[in-house]
């Protein structure tokens, strides 16, 4: 099946490019195209192979928690949703606040399959969708490549994208993100969009349009290519270089993709009301107003219309400026996001958004990821964008500045390291490409083609090597590498690329593929033992808990509590809301009489809590729990005061020289309630080697109500008022003790007595009862 | 249409033979000569076995007499059965007496008829479930189960018993407390009352025991079983299971502390049990909602597969869990054919744990595309649900599916039922042939595709830069 989708798109421009082998060259491609879709898509399953078909992590628990429910109830009410056990007591409108595409590809999916009676669970589908979309992205990688180059080195890029781990992080069989689609929507928007820029057809446009618009309904990564596209535009511009085909092409796009962009619900006004979308319609009145010069100097070829040309256009650009930054002023359009600024000072989200800075994937990137995620593409891509820029034309502009632009992002968060990826991959390919047609270049001898094709696709990513004969801005001069040399650069490549290979497969299985849902670990024989804490916690809350119960725990678990536990959840995270929030982390970080309020205050019935400290897991909440009280005390400053969790040399720890408040705070005291395993003194704390310092106190307002079998999540009750005013009392002791009540029964007073009892004096008005 | 006119004949044979037109009296005759019970309640279940000796003293032959339920424990009864001195199953039919209307009758018909004055012995076996019931019925985690019996101090009969003997087992010394009407004598496990004399028909005396009981108790509330047939060699069958546990519930805090130092800790609660499947069972998956349930064992054993589940979490009082257990069998162990004519023989409920209770059980049969004349043969009565079809891989027109219902089930109703149907052999072609054809079709489309040019105008191939 995936064979004829992949036919298509390369039969056509086939025909006029090989003529005579035109069938043997699409057979190649075809086959290596095929290839490096079964290779991505294998090696992106150590996760099921290793433990189960299981959704992983976080987020996607929330993405298959609103697929199950849109294959349950319809698109139409899943657009309505309204989560109540989500944010209690705020709740969440889910179809206004998600990006639905990639709902929408797996419920599309799910339909097709049980329209044909093939009973697939939708969870399935869930699982399985990124690694069949990351050979989508591979076909796309290749189409772009070709436009950009040559197809040759668009097999390789295609090739390369298929395992790179850059990429297979974000796209793992289980890891059901928008990621996983949204990498497939990005590159082939950027084709379709050089595709319309080379032909100027109105066809294409409209395909990029459409295309981005399932890239918005996908992923906020979106405001990527509204902001890539139209700098393309103006690079263009500023080089000089407008043409009929670019005008075109651009305001065609812009108009539809805007229109089509804001029927997505969560995105709504957003293209025209916020700033991160402003330089497209900056660039769009741009090129009216440069297009509307060019008209007039068409009528009127003579003149001074250079400069007049030059100048209009400054005055234009100018005057959109001024009006974008007026209307920011005014308030009509809203100022970069805080997100945004983040982008431009790493230092922002630390200061102003703890909450983002509390994520590990929000740090900026270290020189060892570069490598680590891209291993020896990271090197020769620079190669590929020196030609590129090189051999300048219209296209090359965009993937130069594609490349310019990722590399910086990945440089400010580990997270975008996905966006550099896909064009790393695009320009290494062109790279190898360039570097192995000069090697076999030779005496335009056919033999080294099919020769090597073969002996490539033995490691999945070769076989494209060869073709590239007629390559025109092949550089001549090298012609003269003598055969030993050749070889040794052949051979020496195949190399690299057995080691990239090798690489890959190997990060993508031990850095990426575990569902950190499921924990694992090898005894000293090698043996395997699962630690399933986190199901075996869930499974009760969803079993053992009325159906209604508020599960209070810091907002990391709160989409695995929806997905798994099905009961409500104060804070989860989609993260929109910093109050409450830090609401939440404000209890955990209060006393237990205070904590207590807030827990009455919000309805709470259970918290829950992870603890690793029995096991040695260290992403447990006491080692999160210090973003805990920093996110607090940036709503509450009054109450909480990061400083009171340290100790007075400034350490964090836990054990007796812990601060006073630290060791009296409900997080702590939900941690260690009555934990006396672990280690080898009782009641050892492995994960941060330490003796609690605080122990063998009792809970007042709490009580343990669950803890998995290796202490890694805790769940409480919270106590209704009347359970802890009132003691229970041994039904040994519950004596009415009548010692020293004295009856007062004595022959004086026998009948009861009102105290106060006002005197009534006939014929008067009776004074007021007080 | 034929179909639904089957299944409505079917409901209103059950219907019928539930509502019990049988009318009977009661035949002053019969005599009870003595009855021997022995009550096993050392179980969630309370197991009844009485040897009775029945005697004629009328004149005429008997061919048939009455067994009577009390009125309580009636809607807790979930099995009777009768067998005769050479152990062989009796046939029971249920029935009313005038007069006594809340109290249940069954007509146990005898192979032989009894002579005047003359005995015979059968043997009686009546399954109570949730007749016991937990007292106190909360408990800390570290306190033990205790439960009271409340029963009938005599055999309750609508005949007269001149000499009856009850033992109870109880199983364990820890008794709080007991019934006491001499003659009776308590000693390890088991309390033993008469050896009575005379007892008219129909008497209630309560017989209550207040004790120790920290067995499973465990209920399966709802079990839903599909097995589907395929004639490729195989019947998956899929049980979607839920329990809780119906003993003492768990009052106050759950501590991992006390329950991982302790191994006495929660002495009610249940870790694990186990479950034993048939011996060609493979591919057994253990699973629920959330995925793989890791923690369980399963032993290949002679005759039997055995299974040994833990829940996620050890059930306490009141706790619940559910999963799915799936696994295949070969399924010419279970299929029987003779040309286009099937026999299917399949246990209507297979074993789960012991002395398990099953609050209700629902049987799904998926039967191949294509199977007609389905006829269904159960042991004992249950309700029919109305058949659908159901659609899965390469179906048309859908499978038929054949399930019924039935509420408190217990180990005794593990027996097979009976399916037949027809199935045209010729039949088993169509599936291969759809993936031919379908690959065929697909072949050509792109054949015709690239052979041919469906492009409006030549495309000039513009600048190539």
């Amino acid at each position: 099946m995936p064979a004829s989708s992949v036919e298509k798109p390369l039969n056509s421009p086939n025909k006029g490019l090989f003529n005579n082998t035109a069938g043997f060259s699409t057979l190649i491609t075809v086959t290596v195209l095929l290839l490096a879709w079964l290779a991505g898509f294998a090696s992106r399953l150590f996760a099921v192979i290793r433990f189960e078909s299981i959704i992983h992590e976080f987020d996607p628990w929330f993405n298959y928690r609103s697929t199950a429910y849109m294959v349950q109830h319809g698109f139409y009410n899943f657009l309505n949703w309204f989560d109540e056990r989500a944010w209690y007591p705020l709740g969440r409108i889910v179809g206004g606040t998600v990006y639905p595409g990639l709902m929408i590809t797996s419920g599309t999916i799910h339909w097709i399959l049980h329209t044909l009676n093939i009973p697939i669970h939708i969870r399935d589908i869930c699982v399985f969708l990124a690694p069949v979309f990351s050979g989508l992205t591979a076909i796309a990688t290749y189409l772009l490549t070709s436009e950009l180059w040559s197809r040759g080195a668009g097999l390789f890029a295609a090739c390369f994208i298929a395992i790179v781990p850059g990429y297979s992080s974000r796209s793992v069989a289980g890891s059901y993100d928008n990621e996983g689609i949204a990498i497939f929507a990005l590159q082939f928007t950027y084709y379709l969009w050089l595709k319309s820029v080379k032909s100027g057809s109105v066809f294409w446009s409209v395909c990029t349009a459409l295309s981005y618009f399932y890239m918005v309904s996908a992923w906020g990564g979106y405001v990527f290519i509204i902001n890539l596209i139209p700098l393309h535009v103006f690079v263009l511009l500023i080089m000089g270089r407008f043409s009929q085909r670019l005008f075109v092409s651009y305001t065609v796009f812009y108009i539809i993709g805007l229109l089509l962009s804001m029927q997505i619900p969560f995105v709504g006004f957003q293209p025209i009301r916020t700033s991160e979308h402003m330089a497209a319609s900056g660039v769009f009145a741009l090129l009216m107003a440069i297009g509307a010069l060019k008209y007039l100097h068409s009528l009127n070829p003579k003149g001074q219309w250079k400069q007049l040309l030059i100048l209009g256009g400054l005055l234009a650009a100018a005057a959109v400026f001024i009006a974008v930054v007026l209307l920011t002023y005014m308030g009509v359009i809203a100022p970069w996001s805080g997100r945004f600024y983040s982008l431009w000072d790493t230092g922002y989200a630390k200061i102003h958004i703890p909450i983002i800075a509390s994520v590990s994937e929000h740090q900026p990137t270290t020189w060892s990821s570069f490598f680590f995620d891209l291993h020896v593409l990271v090197c020769t891509f620079p190669v590929g964008l020196w030609y590129c820029i090189k051999n300048i034309n219209d296209e090359r502009v965009f993937v130069a500045l594609y490349a310019l632009s990722a590399v910086y992002f990945a440089g400010v968060m580990v997270r975008l390291m996905l966006t550099l990826t896909p064009v790393v991959c695009v320009l290494a390919g062109i790279a190898f490409s360039i570097l192995l047609d000069l090697v076999l270049r030779e005496d335009e001898l056919p033999i080294p083609q099919t020769e090597s094709e073969e002996s490539k696709s033995l490691y999945d990513k070769a076989g494209k090597l060869k073709k590239r004969a007629h390559e025109p801005t092949l550089p001549t001069d090298n012609t003269g590498l003598g055969m030993n040399v050749r070889s040794g650069i052949l051979i020496a490549f195949m190399i690299l690329l057995m080691l990239f290979s090798v690489h890959c497969t190997w990060a993508t299985s031990n850095a990426y593929s575990s569902p950190s849902i499921v924990l694992a670990s090898y005894g000293n024989d090698g043996s395997r033992k699962i630690l399933d804490d986190f199901r075996e916690a869930y499974g009760w809350l969803s079993q053992n808990t009325a159906e209604d119960a508020r599960v209070m725990s810091w907002w990391d678990y709160g989409y695995q509590i929806a997905g798994m536990g099905n009961r409500t959840t104060l804070v989860d995270n989609n993260t929109w809301n910093n109050s409450h929030i830090a609401l939440v982390g404000k209890a955990m970080a209060s006393n237990e009489s205070a904590a207590y309020e807030i827990m009455t205050m919000l309805d709470v019935d259970y918290v829950l809590v992870i603890f690793g400290g029995a096991i040695g897991y260290s992403g447990d909440d006491i080692n999160k729990f210090i973003w805990m009280v920093r996110i607090a005390e940036g709503e509450h400053p009054k109450d909480i005061h990061e400083a009171d969790y340290f100790t007075e040399r400034g350490e964090y720890r836990v054990d007796s020289e812990a601060s006073k408040t630290m060791l009296n705070c409900l997080m702590y005291k939900l941690s260690y309630y009555r934990y006396d395993s672990g280690g080898s003194p009782p009641g050892y704390d492995r994960t941060r080697g330490a003796l609690p310092g605080n122990r063998g106190f009792k809970l007042t307002y709490l009580e343990e109500a669950y803890t998995t079998e290796h202490w890694l999540v805790r769940i409480y009750r919270v106590k209704k008022p009347d359970e802890f005013n009132r003691p229970r009392i041994p039904l040994a002791k519950r004596i009415i003790s009548t010692t020293n009540a004295v009856s007062k029964k004595t022959s004086k007073r026998r009948k009861g007595l009102l105290k106060n009892k006002p005197t009534l004096v006939k014929g008067k008005k009776v004074s007021r009862l007080e | 249409m034929a179909k639904i006119q089957y299944s409505f004949i079917f409901f209103l044979y059950i219907i019928i033979k539930c509502n019990g037109v049988n009318v009977d009296i009661i035949s002053s005759d019969l005599k009870l000569k003595n009855v021997d019970r022995n009550i096993d309640i050392s179980s969630q279940l309370v197991k009844i076995t009485s040897k009775i000796t029945l005697e004629n003293t009328g004149r005429a032959p008997v061919k048939y007499f009455l067994y009577a339920a009390e009125s309580v424990t009636k809607d807790n009864l979930a099995f009777v059965g009768f067998k005769d001195n050479n152990n062989k199953d009796l046939r029971l039919v249920e029935t009313s007496v005038k007069g006594y209307d809340d109290v249940k009758f069954w007509r146990v018909e005898l192979k032989e008829a009894v002579n005047a004055a003359s005995t015979v012995v059968v043997m009686a076996e009546a399954v109570l479930t949730k007749a016991l019931l937990p007292y106190p019925t909360a408990i800390t985690q570290q306190e033990d189960q205790l439960v009271k019996f409340n029963g009938n101090l005599y055999f309750f009969s609508p005949y007269y018993v001149a000499s009856q003997k009850t033992t109870v087992i109880v199983n364990t010394k820890s008794v709080e407390s007991f019934t006491k009407v001499k003659p009776f004598s308590q000693q390890d496990g088991t309390i033993s009352y008469g050896p009575y004399s005379n007892i008219g028909p129909f008497t209630e005396k309560e017989l209550s025991i207040h004790y120790k009981n920290n067995s499973p108790f465990l209920t399966v509330t709802r079990i839903e079983r599909l097995i589907e047939v395929s004639h490729w060699g195989n019947i998956a069958v899929e049980e979607t299971i839920e329990i809780e546990h119906t003993g003492a519930k768990l009052k106050g805090p759950f501590s991992r502390y006390d329950y991982q130092q302790d191994h006495h800790s929660g002495p009610a609660s249940v870790r694990s049990y186990k479950t034993l499947l048939p011996a060609s069972a493979a591919d057994v998956y253990y699973r629920d909602t959330n995925g793989n349930i890791s923690t369980s064992n399963m032993k290949v054993k002679k005759d039997t597969v055995e299974l040994d589940l833990r829940p996620r979490y050890p059930l306490f009082g009141g706790w619940r869990t559910h999963y799915t257990l799936g696994y295949n069998v070969p399924s010419y162990e279970y299929l029987y054919h003779s040309g286009n004519e099937y026999l299917l023989k399949m246990r209507v409920i297979d074993h789960i744990f012991d002395d398990m209770q099953v609050d209700e059980l629902i049987t799904k049969i998926i039967l191949p595309e294509g199977s007609t004349n389905i006829k269904l043969n159960i042991p004992y009565p249950v309700s029919r649900l109305p058949d659908n079809l159901h659609y899965t891989y390469l179906d048309t027109k859908g499978r038929p599916v054949v399930s019924f219902t039935k509420r408190n089930v217990v180990e005794n109703h593990i027996q097979d039922f009976q399916l037949r149907y027809t199935f045209p052999r010729l039949l088993m072609l169509q599936e291969p042939l759809l993936v031919v054809g379908f690959l065929y079709m697909l072949f050509l489309c792109v054949i015709i595709y690239v052979r041919l040019d469906f492009s409006i105008h030549k495309a000039e191939h513009p600048h190539k830069d």
